[in-house]
Formats: C-alpha cells, structure tokens, sequence
C-alpha cells in the first residue's frame, strides 16, 4: 500500500501543525532545568541540526569542538546534518515528535523560518539575546537582525555574510571575447539585444541567453511572498501592494522576453527545462543572470573551469529573502536555551570555533599558511561543510585563492544595500490559504511560459490576470494590504 | 494467450481468430514497449559519456559510448557497495521475518475452530483503515522502541501487513480443506507439525505470492530511512537515490541562491552516474521475479476467489 509523496508530505505538515500547538503550548517548562550543570567540569550537550550531505567526520571534528565550548561556556555539542532534499521533510517530523535539540537551521528556502516561527518551533530570543548574546549584537550587520524579524521578535540569529541581493548579467567570457562582445553599458534587459544578435548569428550553436523555467525578468519592485505575482515597488511612497503581472515595467519586460525567444535567443525548452547545469558544463552559452556576492565571478569562473564576468542588472536590495538565507534558531523545546544562545555568540564572534566547525580540525583536514589564510588537506574530503549555514562567515579563514581584502569587499557591499520599503514584514497567509493554493496553481500554469518569453504576452498576459483574478488573487492583496497598513502604522513608516 | 497446439485444419476450441490473435499480440507488444522503454532508455544513458550528454542531450544511440559512470561508481569509495549490503540484508530478513509472521496469524484466523478469530480479524483490518498518522509512528519506532539508526527500524515497520494477512486468510480457508487439518490430529500430530508438515506445502505458492509482495516492499522502501536513519552506514539503496533526487529538487528550487546551489551541487553526482546507480538498484530485484514467478499467476487467481 503505496502513499503518494505528496500525500505523505501534506499528512506530515497537517500533524507537525497540530502537534506543535500542543508542543508549544508545553515548551515553557523547561527552563529552569540547568542549575549547577554548563561549567566546565560539567558541561551540558547541546544537539545541532543543520543542513547539508552528511560528512564522515562530523562527529570527530565535534568531539574536538566540544573540547574548546566546554571550557569556554560549560557546553558539548553534537551536530546532526540532514541532507539537502531530505532537510524539509525530516525537521517537520523531528520538531513535532519531541526530538530533543536545542539548535536548528532555518531559512527562506529549507525549513522555513517564518512559518516556522509562527507556528512556535523556536524560542523567541528578543531577551536571550540581550543577556548572552552581546557579541553577536556588536558583530553582525545590525540590518540582519532588525530584518528577520517575526511580528516583532526575533526568532533566529542570521548568519552574517552577504546582506542585500543583487541581479547581475554574467557572461561567458571566453564566448564574448570570441565575438568581440563589448559588456560596457550593459544593465538592462533591453539593452542586451545586440550582444545576443551578434552571437545568434556567428555562432548558431550557442545559446545566447541561458536560463530554466524559474527565470523572472527583473523588475524593481520587492515580492510580498517570493515568485507569487504581488508586489511593492522599491521606491514607494504609498506602500501599494500591486499585481506584478500589470504593472508597466513587467509588460514591457514581458514583450521584450517573447522578442528574445521569438528571435531564438532564448532555448525552446526554456520553460520547462529544470536547470542550466548542462549548458554551463559545455560552455555553450554567451550571458544569463544570476544573483551575485562579492567576489562571485571567482568562484563562478573556478566552478565552471573558464572566465564568467558580470555587470550588475540592478541595485543591491536588502529584503527579507536575502536576510533570512540562513539563519540558526534555538529549539522551543531546548533544555538550556541560555547555553544554545551562549554557543551562537561564541559561534558569530570567536574565529577559532568558527573556522573548527568550518573546515574541521588543523593538522587533519587543513594547514594553517598564514595568520588568516588556510589550504585544504587531502582529508578535508571527509569534512566538507557549506560555509554559508553555519554563522558568520566573516570570520572564515582565507582560501589560497581568495584575496587579502575578501571580507572587507562583502563589508563595502553590505553598506551599499538599501533597504527594502517591506524588509521585516512577513505576510500571514492563514486567512486566505485556500486562494493562496488556488493562486499557486494558476501559476505553475502560467508562469514560466510568460517568464521566459515562450508565449506572446499580448494574448495571454490578460488571460493569466484573469485567471489569478479568478482564482482569488485580489482577495489575497486586499488581504496582504490590511496586514501591510498595519505594520506601517506599528513601524511608523 | 492462443498457442498452437492442434494441427491446423481443426481450430483450438478456445483460440480466437488470427486477426485478433495478431491485434491482441500487437497491442500487448505495444504495451510492453512503453513499460520496458523507459528502463531501456535509463540504461542507454549510463553508458552515454558524459561531456557528450551535455552537448547533445539525451540520445538514444549517443555518439559516444563509456563505461565512466560505472567506474565512478565503483571507485567513489564503498557507499554505493554499503547501501547494497544494507539493502540486501534488510530485504532477506525482513522478506523471511514477515513471511513468518504473515503466515502464522493468517493462519491462525483462518481456522475455524479459533475462538478469537473475528477478534483477531477486525483488528487487523482496522489497521488497513485507519492509522496512526505520520508523527506518532515516528515517536513509537524511534522514541519509545529506540529504534533509531537500527537495521530493525528499516525490517520491523514493513513486517506485518493486514492486507496480505487478509489474502493468505483466504487463501488458506479456500485451498486447504478442514479434513486436511482433521487427519492430521487423528494421526497424532500437534499443530505446529501440521502447520509446518502439511499446510506450508499446500500454500506455496500463496506464500510466494506474499514473499514476492515483501521482497518488492522491501527493495523499494526509501522512507523508514528517511525518518529513522541518520547514520549514513546504514542508508539502503533506494534512500540514498531519493537523497540524490530530492537534493536535485532543492538545488532548483534554490538556484537564484548561489551560495546554497554551489554549496549542494559539490555533493552530486553526475548525469550518467546517477543512471548507473538506477540500473544497478533495479538489475538484482528484475532477478527476483523468475524465482518467484512459477508460483505468482497461479497464487493471485488462488487467493482472488472467496468461498
């Protein structure tokens, strides 16, 4: 008796739901419960669960972690990696059966933070971050915890790395060269149409524009949930929430992509294709755009073996995606909270357990070569962990590669980010769940073909505005823009 | 299916015409394609080289062939021979364990001089109908049994199953006459000798039938890991193949983000392997069906029919 994935996984978020009602409703007890334990002599185990394909030496590199925390903050740690698929899925069920942990993972795209919060899987930290978390209130960007805020509080410490996002068109280097492709002045879509004409026509066996079905032209506005067709433009004044879909600038956007994919600049298969991965390996393609970081054309050109160069394609924006890409949470049912919160800011602040649980252990996985720099030995194979979701990452050693002034680059492109109107306000969809799944599905209809240019606008942009329409879309605005007025009169913006 | 036993000039009494023999055939043969194409297809791309797929594409006859995903495979360490190991182990005892139990309660509710029977029936066709949901299994099997990242937690969920309990209930009460069980005492014998002596020969091919179901339940199974397994020694085959799948889904659905895209792309593995690794976990379990097979059509029919 087979249940269909879905199935299994709609059962699952149904009971985690219902089961952390009742867990949060008895998550307060356990707060008292360290006295006399958390010294040195007596340290308390901290479990940490965290994404990623678990490594073979992850306990090993622990039990050396677990040695310097319990000197420094009476703590042991154990950490617990889910694989990235599975990470979802798995942390519903570990949440709402009561596993212990204290320490979880949480961000916009893989356990998500917001729902979660709401829901009352994690502690909010608002007064544990006063008292044990000083450091991580002098060292982060403080946009990021303003940022990640839920209805107020915050429920998670954000990792701090790269802060606003930023759009930019990357080009094959080795292709652009080859034709004499100039990408000075480049920066919006239509301005790109000359570079892919010339390439169309010397080079018929290359993609000019390179993209999958989850491309979206960009447009300046900042989406009140990601991908769905409502939006706030950047530099408002009223705080109108709008369809996407009607706005001038998507419209022109639109007419211009079908002008691309008409002319064949643009893959047939665009719309439906779920990934890049094999034009990127063969090289095939002239420009496509991507989110940038700093220093990304380096670690682009050395993942794909040849020279990527980019230009921007628009500001750099601090919303609330971009501040709660990955973040750590302390479990609602954490036995030591306080010593969960004392380990985050040992983790944000002090380099030498930051780069342990980075890179592992020195002498086994990496050699130090200066102060601040590092290189990978042949064990380092056995502890390959992703950087990104485990805490500051300005901390991190250098690599051989990297250049001296690395995270002073990211500080420069941290300030240069300005602030979405709505960064920090996280709409709640539990009145209009019913249209939102209506809106969904109308969507995955839609969407990809106008994105990507596959259809002509002109006919089928009204019929997807009806559709949305229809399916309850201006009732989940109206909806967005009452709880949207009401942050602004609570935010005084 | 018509067979031409009878020379010619007198038709089989059964046998349809030859048009329809022939559209009959066509249409099964048809049919058969599209299931069997797909595998096909599956294995054509293992052996397809890699730098060739990702200029080209899929292809059914590719410009060039390899053996390279296999080698990777085979060389990328001892995960791959691990998850076999745990597959293999995990499908004969729990295909043995639950056989055993299947067929002794079947048995025993099949009985009729068993006074709890009804008892024993509706309780276990209450399971086929309502069930403890999700979050509370996960607390019986890791919490309360301590199951966790234990082999068992992968055989004992599986092991008992209400509904092949009720086929071979069935199977039993139509195919084994009562007189059979009856002779058996006068001759003195107790009831486990009459189980064992007299009603598992008679029931073979009902319990290959089951046996077959198992082992396919079993092979297959890919979420009791996902929920108890953390120990990456003891992921079966089918589980790490839905690692690999659902972290493609994640990467997608993640790709504006490079940090998480690069990040999880490092752990896959390519194109063609990722094929390889489809026809190594299907290639052992097609060898299954042979085995069971000579009992399979005839213990379906058997078990179908109710007194």
């Amino acid at each position: 008796m087979k249940k269909g994935k879905k199935r299994v996984s709609l059962a699952i978020s149904m009971l985690a739901a219902f089961s952390l009602v009742l867990s949060a409703c008895g998550g307060g007890g356990n707060e008292a419960a360290s006295g006399g334990e958390g010294t040195a002599e007596k340290p308390v185990d901290l479990i940490w669960y965290t994404i990623g394909t678990p490594q073979k030496d992850v306990d090993k590199v622990m039990t050396e972690v677990s040695k310097y925390t319990a000197e420094k903050i009476g703590a042991n740690v154990t950490m617990k990696m889910i694989d990235w698929g599975d990470y979802q899925q798995k942390m519903q069920v570990l949440v709402a059966s009561g596993e212990p942990m204290d320490i979880i993972f949480t961000s916009s795209g893989g356990f998500d933070y917001v729902q979660n919060a709401r829901k009352g899987a994690f502690m909010e930290l608002d007064s544990l971050i006063d008292e044990y978390g000083k450091g991580i209130k002098d060292t982060i960007n403080p946009a990021f915890l303003e940022g990640s805020k839920v209805d107020g509080h915050n429920y998670a410490i954000p990792a701090n790395k790269e802060l606003p996002q930023q759009e930019v068109w990357r080009f094959n280097k080795n292709v652009a060269d080859e034709y004499g492709i100039k990408t000075e002045g480049i920066r919006t879509l239509n301005s790109l149409e000359p570079l892919l004409k010339t390439v169309k026509d010397k080079a018929p066996d290359i993609t000019p524009f390179a993209m999958d079905k989850n491309y979206v032209p960009y447009v300046p506005y900042d989406y009140v949930i990601q991908n769905l067709p409502m939006a706030v433009k950047l530099d408002t004044t009223d705080y109108k929430i709008v369809n996407i879909l009607e706005t001038p600038e998507m419209k022109e956007a639109l007419t211009t992509m079908n002008k691309y994919y008409k002319a064949g600049y643009v893959a047939p298969e665009a719309a439906t294709t779920g990934s890049t991965t094999d034009l990127m390996t063969s090289g095939k393609w002239l420009l496509d755009r991507a989110q940038t970081q700093p220093l990304a054309d380096n670690s682009w050109s050395a993942s794909y073996g040849y020279p990527v160069v980019s230009t921007p394609a628009s500001d750099a924006i601090i919303t609330n995606n971009s501040v709660q890409g990955s973040m750590m949470a302390i479990s609602a049912n954490s036995e030591y909270p306080e010593k969960a919160m004392e380990f985050l800011n040992l983790l944000n602040t002090d380099p030498v357990l930051r780069n342990m649980v980075d890179s592992g252990i020195e002498g086994t996985h990496y050699n130090k070569t200066a102060d601040n720099r590092v290189e990978n030995l042949p064990e380092a194979k056995n502890y390959d962990m992703p950087s990104y979701s485990l805490g500051n990452n300005m901390l991190l050693y250098l690599n051989p590669n990297d250049p001296e002034n690395k995270w002073d680059e990211f500080k420069t492109f941290n300030e240069a980010g300005v602030d979405s109107p709505i960064l920090s306000f996280n709409f709640d969809p539990k009145n209009v769940s019913s249209e939102l799944a209506a809106v969904q599905n109308v969507k995955e209809q839609f969407w990809s073909s106008l994105m990507t240019g596959t259809v002509d606008p002109k006919t089928y942009l009204p019929q997807a505005i009806e559709k949305f329409n229809q399916a309850g879309l201006e009732k989940v605005m109206a909806e967005a823009q009452t709880q949207l007025d009401a942050w602004k009169a609570e935010n005084n913006k | 299916m018509a067979r031409k036993t009878k020379p010619k000039a007198i038709r089989d009494f059964q046998q349809i015409t030859p048009v329809w023999n022939v559209i009959f055939n066509l249409i099964a043969g048809i049919f058969a394609f599209m299931c069997v194409f797909p595998f096909l297809f599956v294995v054509i791309i293992s052996f397809t080289d890699e730098s060739v797929l990702a200029s080209e594409g899929y292809r059914l006859i590719p410009s060039k062939w390899s053996l390279g995903a296999y080698q990777y495979i085979f060389e990328s360490g001892d995960t791959l021979l691990r998850a076999y190991g745990v597959t293999i182990a995990v499908t004969l005892i729990g295909t043995v364990l639950s056989l055993f139990m299947i067929a002794l309660y079947s048995y025993a509710i099949s009985r009729r001089n068993f006074r709890y029977r009804r008892f024993f029936s509706i309780f276990a066709i209450l399971t086929m109908l309502f069930n403890g949901g999700i979050i509370p299994t996960y607390m019986i099997v890791a919490q309360l049994l301590g199951l966790k990242n234990s082999i068992w937690a992968l055989v004992l969920p599986l092991a008992m199953n209400a509904f092949y309990v009720m086929i071979l209930r069935t199977f039993y009460a139509t195919s084994v006459p009562d007189a059979l069980v009856e002779s058996g005492k006068i001759d003195g014998a107790g009831e486990f000798r009459i189980f064992f002596k007299i009603i598992v020969p008679l029931s073979l091919p009902g319990l290959a039938t089951i046996g077959l179901f198992s082992t396919l339940g079993y092979w297959n199974d890919w979420f009791n890991a996902l929920l108890y397994i953390d120990n990456p020694n003891l992921v079966p085959l089918q589980s790490m193949l839905m690692r690999i799948e659902s972290s493609m889904q994640f990467i997608q659905q993640n790709s504006a983000n490079s940090n998480i895209s690069m990040a999880a792309m490092g752990s896959l593995p390519q194109d063609t392997a990722r094929m390889a690794m489809v026809v190594l976990a299907t290639l052992p379990i097609i060898f299954a069906y042979p085995f069971f097979q000579r009992y399979f059509v005839q213990g379906l029919t058997l078990g179908a029919v109710k007194e």
